[in-house]
């Protein structure tokens, strides 16, 4: 009999050992605290920016006695999959990092935390009305934006040299951008001069990146959604369309660098195979660091209007975290000011704040070229970024892949994909 | 002791045995499969509330062009590859089997991929059909002929992640011939040798026949793998270029992780759930090998 109740506990032990076990791996890369006080954050980030959230965080800590803040970092792929399934587990982490194309997806089905009552009319007007715009949600605020990031065109100078392209005229601001026909120009001059295995340029299209192509309708003044129903099927959409089919067709950019390629543009011309890209200025200091030629950055080409992608994030507190308050403090937190400053300067990522917009940050890696960047920013518009972070963006973005992929390297007509690409638009919008 | 409580009490043994296996398989196996099944008549991004759609899901499938293609090209990476992978690991069993020397060391070099993961095995495959500046295009190059379009060309592309998925999965089929080919008597060989049979005729009247239960095993195993290729695929060509290399799990995930459909992305889950079940059901029916021992 006491063999036997030995082994009973032995059993109970074993279960309650593993319960404990599998309780824990429940909680892999979040679950909301729940202790009066402390908060969970879930973001990726590269070591510049783990660096500086861990700073931040200290410093929020040192503020608010008895406060902690759980940092957890995790790669970019799984960042989204792990806060679907903890959103739906509901476990997710009090505070997150979300970039702006995948925000309407929560907002808009009501996984976040309103924060309308956190921010007074005088502290939004502090932000750039398009970077508010892009964490709101029918005019609530769902996150803060924390930072942005916009592309520009990066050259390589010799290439360019030794294409015959005068490099001491290159454009610098927004007034003397190139037009796209200009910079059909220059993109032919390198193709006649380049060897076969080296392009032009790449665009940055890949990996996810899709939505970029939005860039070059914007600049031709076109809109893909008014809200509610598909508008991409217009004159400016067939522009936008017929000029970046040209770069494949012209052997402006490499064949494998469609939407679906799996290379990213910055590898293209970090090693060499492309004389220009456009990049974020999030990858200025990996760029800057793996190269040996000595590169600068231009605005990006314009048409009827200038224009760039929206890139950078938001931080967004779950509906369901147990301190809402807390984490509603800790988004303030990181979008003050200083911390704002700080957080870019070191990261080399643009400022959402008007009062830090021109040459208020000194950027760590090459400042030189970090004010091309932050004019090319002021190219987004409110009806752009209202597009860009409505609930159907997610959608898009995969339709973009395919049917650009499609009309760009798979003979795919233009009038063929403007469709497809409203089918799918509205398909999402309903 | 009676004969029927010993045999009752072998049962409850072999149920105690066999019950921690039953519930992690439960756990882990069988309740995401139900799990899945009923996310498959829902439409739900993961979160929020789902809404029953009945078989809506299913018949968008019989619609959609790239549920079928991706259908297609899992149908072609799977004939592309087993056979290729069969032959190859049984070849190289029999060469490694035999008087070669440094034979531990080549034994090791084949199964090396087999402990790196699929993910890592991709990225190494990407820099070799890299194409514009990958190796085996330099080699072409080298050698005077046209460096091939492996990331930009249908054709090509699924030829790269082909070569990459034998080559993966040699050093496993290589290991289960082993297996089987040290089962052989040397005997046999013996008589036969002595009957007068050349190489090639003890090769085909006696290894192929007794190992017929690993190639039974094999085919299965390959052809369930083959069916649920994803991570080299993703990592390689991203199912592209135009869906040339989409198959049925690279288009589950885009659909339930990309696109956020997950009930569309759970119903392609169980059509592969259903193929893969049918073809070791007709491969279980009509192998007589399976169960041959010498």
């Amino acid at each position: 009999m006491k063999k036997r109740s030995q082994r009973a506990v032995q059993a109970v032990g074993l279960f309650t050992a593993s319960a404990m076990l599998l309780s824990g791996c429940a909680g892999f890369g979040g679950g909301s605290a729940e202790d009066e006080g402390s908060l969970t954050f879930t973001a990726w980030g590269s070591e510049a920016e783990e660096a500086e959230f861990r700073d931040l965080i200290s410093q929020f800590e040192a503020e608010n006695e008895g406060v902690s803040v759980k940092l957890n970092l995790v790669p970019y792929d799984q960042m989204f999959s792990n806060i679907d399934a903890q959103l739906s587990a509901g476990n997710a982490p009090d505070v997150f990092r979300v970039d702006y194309g995948n925000l309407g997806v929560y907002s808009s089905q009501g996984q976040l935390l309103d924060l309308s009552d956190a921010f007074s009319a005088d502290e939004i007007a502090e932000f750039t009305p398009a970077m508010w715009e892009a964490v709101s949600f029918e005019g609530t605020p769902y996150g803060v934006p924390h930072q942005t990031d916009v592309s520009a065109l990066l050259v390589n100078t010799k290439m360019l040299a030794d294409a015959g392209i005068d490099t001491a005229s290159l454009p610098q601001t927004q007034e003397d951008a190139w037009s796209w026909e200009e910079f059909g120009d220059v993109a032919t001059q390198l193709r006649a001069s380049l060897p076969e295995n080296q392009y032009p340029f790449v665009y940055n299209w890949q990996l996810a990146g899709a939505a970029r192509w939005l860039s070059w309708l914007f600049q031709a003044d076109g809109t893909f959604t008014d809200g509610s129903k598909a508008t991409i099927d217009s004159a400016e959409g067939e522009r936008a369309l017929e000029f970046t089919k040209s770069f494949f067709d012209q052997g402006w950019v490499p064949p494998a660098s469609s939407t679906k390629g799996t290379v990213y543009a910055d590898s293209l011309f970090t090693e060499g195979t492309a004389a220009m890209t456009f990049a974020g200025s999030f990858l200025v200091p990996d760029i800057d660091y793996l190269t040996k030629f000595d590169w600068t950055a231009l605005p990006m080409p314009r048409d009827e209007r200038g224009a760039t992608d929206l890139g950078g994030n938001a931080l967004v507190a779950s509906k369901d975290s147990n301190n809402p308050e807390l984490a509603a403090e800790f988004l303030k937190f990181m979008v003050s000011e200083e911390a704002m400053a700080q957080f870019c300067a070191a990261t080399n990522e643009l400022p959402t704040r008007t009062a830090l917009s021109g040459d208020a940050i000194e950027f760590a890696v090459r400042p030189d070229i970090m004010p091309v960047f932050v004019d090319q920013a002021a190219t987004i518009e409110p009806s752009d970024v209202k597009q860009l972070t409505s609930p159907v963006m997610a959608a898009v973005n995969t339709a973009l892949q395919d049917q650009l992929e499609a009309a760009f390297v798979g003979g795919q007509s233009t009038t063929e994909t403007l469709a497809n690409l409203s089918a799918a638009i509205e398909e999402a919008a309903n | 002791m009676g004969r029927t409580s010993l045999r009752s009490r072998e049962g409850l043994a072999g149920w105690l045995f066999i019950t921690p296996n039953l519930i992690l398989l439960a756990l882990f196996l069988f309740v995401p499969i139900v799990w899945a099944a009923i996310l498959s008549f829902q439409s739900t991004k993961g979160f929020g509330t789902p809404e029953w759609v009945g078989l809506a899901n299913y018949s968008q499938l019989m619609a959609d062009p790239v549920f079928w293609r991706s259908l297609g090209n899992t149908a072609i990476f799977t004939l592309a590859t087993v056979p290729f992978e069969l032959i190859g690991g049984l070849a190289l069993a029999v060469l490694l089997n035999s008087v070669l020397p440094a034979r531990g060391l080549f034994r090791t070099i084949i199964v090396l991929p087999m402990v790196i993961s699929g993910v890592a095995s991709g990225m190494v495959a990407v820099l070799l059909f890299y194409e514009s500046n990958g190796l085996v295009n330099k080699v072409l190059t080298a050698i005077g002929l046209d460096p091939v379009g492996w990331q930009s060309e249908g054709g090509p592309a699924m030829m790269s992640v082909v070569i990459a998925a034998i080559w993966l999965r040699l050093g496993f089929n290589m290991i289960i011939y082993l297996a089987g080919l040290q089962g052989i008597s040397p005997e046999l060989y013996e008589a036969a040798k002595i009957d007068g049979a050349s190489r090639w005729q003890q090769f085909r009247a006696i290894t192929v026949p007794l190992v017929g239960p690993s190639t039974f095993f094999l085919l299965i195993m390959n052809v369930i793998a083959s069916f649920q290729v994803f991570d080299i695929i993703f990592v390689m060509t991203g199912g592209g270029p135009q869906d040339s290399t989409s198959v049925l799990v690279t288009y589950a995930y885009r659909n339930g992780f990309q696109i956020r459909e997950q009930g569309y992305g759970a119903a392609i889950g169980i059509v592969i759930l259903l193929i893969t079940l049918a073809f070791t059901f007709i491969q279980w029916k009509s192998n007589r090998n399976r169960d041959l021992v010498e």
